[in-house]
């Protein structure tokens, strides 16, 4: 077998919800062994979210290890664990960070201390230690205890302000936008950075990560036409400040694709050749000389009427369709995919083989993420699916900590390993 | 001087705006990369906003934060001459990152089986709309079709209004990221096997992860997610949930959801100020003090207690409403977390520019611009390592150093023969 870029690197994995897991995540699927730490008395809430698994009957199956949510996050994971709450829990976790070279978190400044994780202490135990801390604002600062989750955090790090249309409030993007791609994705580039120091050096060292300044980096033309400028840039929706058309617009209706039956397509014309194209692809060559769409200038002069006239144009015929006709005249547009469209109907994602099916004791054969960089000669792979709630207590406890039988017998006896 | 995780790495960049911010990362941690840019410069070069409306190659604020710490040399790749020296170029690289269309790099002599063929340690990144492979990868992409064709836009939005982008070009950030760790975990493996690689990225694979819990919910359940607007995953409006107005901006509060102090805790910051109208009479009270998402919960199934509760929700609702246009959007923030309570400002770019905890971080940096005479102030970094700082230094001139560059490249040929 292809040896993968982080055979032999091993990670304690202290961290819940999406940001932390989902970096972990990709470490495991490019050869490291993950340890997640968990415990029944500190539950990750997103194992008791939907979605739920079914049951044949339709109904929803329940406990700890059904969540897709969850699930989707920690594939290819070790599952230990431990009341960090406890002394002797926090003597295992100790030795967890010990025996690994990364160890990453997300948990809070708070916490932290109390779990008796900071650097220092981890940077005793093993100098070579790459420590990774992802708090939400930072592990100094006036607002470090600030509450918070990825829904807070879309609308503190100014992506609310910044998307939406613009006769609506800051209403946010649907989702906690930033925990899945942003924060995991910083993280994991910064904690592979550290280990190529490590290999050239043999020096460990602390990575902190808050997650406001994460995702304000990449918010940052906003803030620099501000720091600039002083200028504050509103929400335009899906206007952009030089191509129109830019938008998306709105289909015939499609009665397979479930729930979701508005249809839309997206486009762009980023210049004027990009435009005439699009008008000759839709049977409107005529309109690609009307002169208040002939220039971007224009275009962005009229955009009202061009959108109106857009919509018009793509209103009775399928997404597909539009899709299709104007890619093959050369046009960016793309129909805007849900997720059964994802997962079922783009050839292309299937033909690439992006989603992974894994066997999974509890759920059955489920979709998980793929890696999103592929790798032609060390290809990552989801070993595994995600683990139960604690499934390898045992394993980790004995191979990896060298325990005896009977020491983790009393360990478990005591609720030290819940 | 510090050291740098990066240091020693050379990369060759050929990307304009979906890989830019990966050269970015690399740069910034330290790694050597150099720009190859056409004359004239590429689209990002010509993005506003400007700096002080200087509108020129060297002022696109939209270009500076995906391109600080780079080198850039003029090439133009439409010529023979172009073509050798940017194949010279590109073989004293260990990564090279690029984002031209699939078989664009390769007809020019710079794709990545001819250049592994000479170098085998080559890393080669390429961040594509829809991949190398497949029956879209010839598909025209551009920032907003990404995504639409990664599943988020359909999630953000009104029901009743068309999906809509999440500002910032997502999806050629959201590439940019997942490319550079993948470029590091190729480069770490090159560093033990001699052996580079193709990194191949998709756009529209780079969201996917991004669309929460749709994809799951469609595996399991055969449900597609859709746009749900301000009311988010909510039955009903409810007091203390959402986006609010404050004086001059808004708030986000979850001061139901479990973490925090709880609503009790709201009130009693509204009576402090005289805001609690008539939520203390009996009527209100009671709900108020039970108020949280299991109550919520079990009131929904029950549709006659539901009916008659809901009216008092909603007026307490507005009496909440009313507490927060009493107080900036940062007073209610600060004020409200010192409380324990889920709220979050709705940050502006201005109010990010003030916020307290990234200047006493001192998050923000500062470069020189010796060109505009001016010492400009930029956003930090998304992280610290505490060994290898991470350093922001000003992004390069169009061709700025073309000159010394190819100069080096001639004299090492020279050498070489």
């Amino acid at each position: 077998m292809t040896k993968l870029p982080l055979d032999g690197i091993r990670v304690a994995d202290f961290s819940w919800f999406g940001a932390g897991p989902i970096g972990a995540q990709t470490l495991a699927t490019f050869g490291a062994e993950v340890v997640r730490i968990e415990s029944e008395k500190h539950i990750d809430s997103l194992r008791v979210v939907h979605p739920f698994a079914l049951n044949p009957d339709g109904t929803f199956k329940s406990g700890y290890n059904v969540s897709g949510y969850f699930n989707n996050f920690n594939a290819g994971k070790l599952s230990i664990t431990l009341d960090m709450n406890s002394e002797k829990g926090q003597e295992i976790g100790h030795r967890i960070v010990e025996k690994s070279d990364v160890f990453l978190t997300n948990f809070t400044p708070r916490v932290i201390e109390k779990w008796n994780l900071g650097y220092e202490k981890l940077a005793a135990i093993n100098p070579r230690i790459i420590a990774a801390y992802a708090p939400m604002q930072g592990m100094e600062g006036p607002n470090r205890d600030f509450l918070g989750f990825g829904a807070v955090l879309t609308p503190v790090t100014g992506i609310s302000f910044m998307s939406g249309h613009s006769h609506r409030p800051p209403i946010g993007v649907g989702t906690n936008y930033p925990d899945y791609v942003i924060n995991p994705g910083h993280t994991v580039a910064a904690i592979l950075a550290a280990l190529r120091y490590r290999n050239r050096t043999g020096k460990g060292q602390c990575v902190e990560l808050p997650q406001l300044e994460s995702v304000v980096a990449t918010l940052g033309t906003a803030v620099a036409n501000y720091l600039a400028n002083g200028t504050v840039e509103g929400r335009t929706g899906n206007r952009h400040p030089v191509y129109a058309p830019h938008g998306a617009f709105r289909c015939a209706d499609d009665a397979e694709s479930i729930g979701s039956t508005d249809r839309w397509v997206a486009t762009a014309c980023r210049d004027d050749a990009e435009w005439r194209a699009l008008c000759r692809a839709l049977g409107k060559a005529e309109v690609a000389n009307d002169a208040r769409f002939a220039t971007a200038v224009a275009r962005k002069a009229n955009e009202d009427a061009l959108e109106t006239l857009l919509g018009e144009w793509v209103r009775a015929q399928r997404a597909e369709t539009v899709m299709e006709t104007l890619q093959a005249a050369g046009v960016p547009a793309g129909v805007v995919e849900n997720a059964q469209d994802m997962l079922d109907r783009d050839e292309h994602l299937k033909a690439r083989g992006y989603y992974v099916y894994l066997d999974h004791p509890e759920t059955g054969r489920s979709a998980y993420d793929g890696p999103a960089m592929r790798l032609s000669e060390t290809p990552g792979v989801l070993r595994a699916p995600a683990p139960l709630l604690g499934e390898h207590t045992m394993d980790v406890c004995e191979r990896i900590l060298g325990m005896s039988t009977d020491e983790v017998a009393d360990l478990l006896a005591e609720g030290v390993l819940a | 001087m510090a050291d740098r995780a990066l240091e020693g790495l050379r990369v060759v960049e050929f990307a304009d705006e979906t890989a830019s911010y990966c050269g970015r990362l690399l740069a910034d941690l330290g790694a050597d990369v150099v720009k190859v840019e056409p004359p004239g410069g590429g689209r990002e070069r010509h993005m506003p906003p400007f700096y002080r409306d200087q509108q020129s190659p060297d002022t696109s604020i939209a270009f500076w934060v995906h391109n600080t710490s780079k080198k850039s040399v003029v090439l133009d790749l439409e010529t023979a001459g172009g073509r050798a020296t940017a194949r010279t170029l590109a073989l004293t690289a260990d990564v090279i990152i690029e984002d031209n269309p699939v078989g664009w790099m390769a007809e020019r002599g710079l794709g990545f089986d001819e250049l592994r063929r000479e170098k085998p340690a080559l890393v080669y990144t390429s961040v594509t709309g829809f991949g190398q492979t497949g029956p879209h990868a010839g598909y025209v992409y551009t920032d907003i079709v990404g995504q639409a064709m990664g599943g988020i836009m359909t999630l953000a939005g009104e029901a009743s209004d068309p999906p809509v982008e999440i500002y910032g070009n997502q999806a050629n950030v959201s590439a940019s990221i997942q490319a550079a760790q993948g470029t590091l975990l190729a480069v770490l493996s090159a560093d033990q096997s001699g052996r580079g690689q193709l990194v191949d990225v998709s756009a529209q694979e780079a969201l996917s992860m991004s669309q929460e819990t749709a994809m799951q919910t469609w595996d399991f359940q055969k449900k597609n997610r859709t746009r749900t607007g301000s009311r988010g995953l909510l039955p009903v409006d409810l007091p203390a949930m959402g986006v609010h107005e404050a004086l001059d901006g808004h708030v986000m509060a979850y001061v139901l959801s479990p973490a925090g102090a709880g609503f009790p805790a709201l009130i009693d910051w509204m009576r402090e100020r005289g805001m609690a109208a008539d939520l203390d009479d009996e009527a209100y009270a009671k709900i108020c003090n039970e108020l949280n998402m299991g109550w919520i919960t079990r009131l929904m199934s029950d549709p006659a207690a539901a009916q008659e509760a809901l009216p008092r929700v909603q007026h307490i609702s507005d009496t909440v409403a009313a507490f927060f246009r009493t107080m900036t959007a940062v007073e209610c923030y600060e004020e409200g977390q010192g409380r324990r309570l889920l709220i979050g400002i709705v940050s502006t770019p201005k109010t990010l520019s003030e916020d307290r905890q990234l200047r006493a971080r001192h998050w923000f940096t500062q470069f020189e611009a010796e060109f505009l005479g001016a010492v400009v102030e930029f956003p930090g970094a998304p992280y610290r390592l505490s060994e290898t700082p991470v350093v922001i230094q000003r992004p390069p001139r169009l061709g700025e150093h073309t000159e010394a560059i190819l100069g080096a490249l001639a004299k090492q040929t020279e050498v070489a023969r």
